[in-house]
């Protein structure tokens, strides 16, 4: 995209997804953030999978070789995506009939490439300790994903986890007694560590994991019409307390 | 004997700071956790006050993996620089960029100027983390001061922001050109992890958020283990980190 900055960047892919959505008469979807992402970077198909380890639950695919790549990966228990989900980083594969990827991946190099793929990319959709699966993208010609290119699959991939968390943060919402606005996900606003501190602070405050703070953070925010940034300050500033009873290192008014 | 010094470059430390750098390298590689030791260490060495490191994210933002003060204000202070700062500038441009007296930069740099100043600094100098053509990221120093940075200075602290791009490339050879990408991705996922297991423990032990973060590193230094290895343990909750809760706080690291 022309403008660099991550700001525009985010908004320009919440909006093409926005529009999207509106085009097929609902809200945005994973399966939105797949079909858009494969022709924003110059891709021939996307997959998107879910689980944190192990095999993983295909979500969805854009075509037949895209699924085919997953059920191979879920087969041979090889392959880009396996290694993004224990690496915890993306997995950048640009030719496929390299050297180094005979070696990596015996098996699953040469079964994708019959399968029609040349490239492959998988980025793990994660928010730090928080991981909900890969998106897996396929080209049938070799080369590199340009920067530009990495940088806007890299928001997809933020905007596919938002997504994937979102209908759960919608229910903790409602839970809460709130509404939320509009019924549309916010995007992850640019990085700011206190939100990653609050989600910290509230798996001990509620007793649960990161995920699921992380999706009772976004539906108190939800649930309070506030921002998630707002939200996170407050609670690492220890002005609010979401636990049961009283905060023991609490300074707000009760 | 009073310790030797050339200018504002403290020589008698440099070895010293070669020797740690070498150690992170061995016992268990950690990005973040090299990294920290970089910026630490470039208070030291340098005539500065405060060091933060950026990395430039391929989705179009620069974001703090390292800083030698943890504290929110600080790390406000780099944030602020995606918009506009002698970071951005550098980062952009590739070459260093400084800024002697920021009470005369306010025109360069509005918002940035006034953030520094509130933030108590008066100098800075960012310095360019290059691979090739490409720049990763950038070195910041801050100091209280107002004046130039002396030139013995700025080249050790240009080393410094080498080997901190050295670091970056360190866990993998650089087989591919996707092979940098990758590794600054795990970097960056890393910090956040480390962020979320702050914000536990300071909960936990009802610790501010810089005190936790130098009580987790402590706590991976004693038992060398690494600082991101260690968060993501804790977070996935398969490290209770049930030893400290009782004990004792480990002495706080230096702070810039």
């Amino acid at each position: 995209m022309a403008d660099d900055s991550a700001a525009s960047r985010n908004e320009t892919i919440w909006g093409l997804l926005a529009a999207h959505a509106v085009g097929r008469g609902g809200l945005a979807s994973v399966a939105d953030a797949c079909a858009i992402c494969v022709t924003t970077v110059g891709m021939d198909g996307a997959a998107v999978t879910t689980g944190k380890s192990g095999p993983s639950h295909v979500m969805c695919v854009t075509d037949e070789v895209s699924e085919h790549l997953e059920e191979l990966q879920l087969t041979l228990g090889e392959g880009p995506r396996v290694d993004a989900s224990a690496d915890g980083g993306p997995v950048l594969v640009q030719d496929l009939a390299a050297a180094d990827v005979a070696a990596r991946w015996p098996a699953f190099g040469p079964a994708a490439r019959l399968a029609g793929a040349a490239a492959v990319f998988a980025l793990p959709l994660q928010i730090g300790g928080i991981r909900v699966g890969v998106l897996d993208l396929y080209r049938a010609q070799p080369g590199p994903l340009s920067a530009d290119h990495l940088g806007d699959a890299l928001v997809f991939a933020d905007a596919a986890t938002v997504l994937l968390l979102h209908h759960r943060a919608q229910a903790a919402a409602h839970a809460g007694g709130g509404t939320g606005p509009a019924g549309q996900p916010w995007p992850l606003a640019l990085h700011r560590a206190e939100i990653d501190q609050a989600t910290g602070m509230l798996t001990e405050q509620l007793g649960v994991g990161i995920e699921e703070a992380f999706v009772r953070l976004r539906g108190y925010a939800y649930a309070h019409d506030r921002r998630l940034a707002d939200v996170a300050r407050d609670l690492v500033a220890r002005t609010l307390w979401m636990g049961p009873g009283r905060s023991p290192h609490h300074h707000g008014a009760a | 004997m009073a310790p030797e010094k050339v200018s504002g470059l403290d020589i008698e430390l440099l070895p010293e700071a070669f020797v740690e750098l070498a150690d992170t390298l061995v016992a268990g590689f950690d990005i973040i956790e090299f990294l920290h030791v970089l910026t630490d260490r470039s208070v030291e060495l340098l005539d500065a006050s405060a060091a933060g490191l950026l990395l430039a994210d391929p989705r179009g933002e620069l974001r703090v993996v390292a800083a030698s003060s943890e504290q929110a204000r600080m790390v406000e202070l780099f944030q602020v620089q995606n918009d506009q700062g002698p970071c951005l500038d550098c980062f952009r441009s590739g070459e260093p960029v400084s800024a002697a007296d920021l009470s005369t930069e306010s025109w360069r740099w509005p918002h940035f100027s006034a953030t520094a100043s509130a933030a108590g600094f008066a100098a800075v100098q960012a310095l360019p983390m290059r691979l090739r053509e490409e720049t990763l990221g950038a070195l910041n120093l801050f100091r209280a001061d107002p004046g130039p940075f002396d030139r013995a200075d700025v080249r050790m602290g240009q080393a410094l922001a080498d080997v901190a791009t050295i670091g970056l490339l360190n866990e993998r050879t650089l087989r591919r050109s996707e092979t940098l990408n990758e590794q600054l991705q795990a970097a960056l996922n890393s910090r956040v992890i480390i962020e979320q297991a702050k914000g536990k423990l300071a909960e936990r032990l009802g610790l501010d958020m810089d005190d936790s973060f130098n009580v987790l590193r402590s706590y991976a230094r004693q038992r060398n283990r690494g600082l991101s290895e260690l968060a993501r343990a804790f977070i996935d909750g398969s490290e209770q980190l049930s030893d400290l809760s009782a004990g004792p706080l480990p002495p706080s690291p230096r702070r810039g």
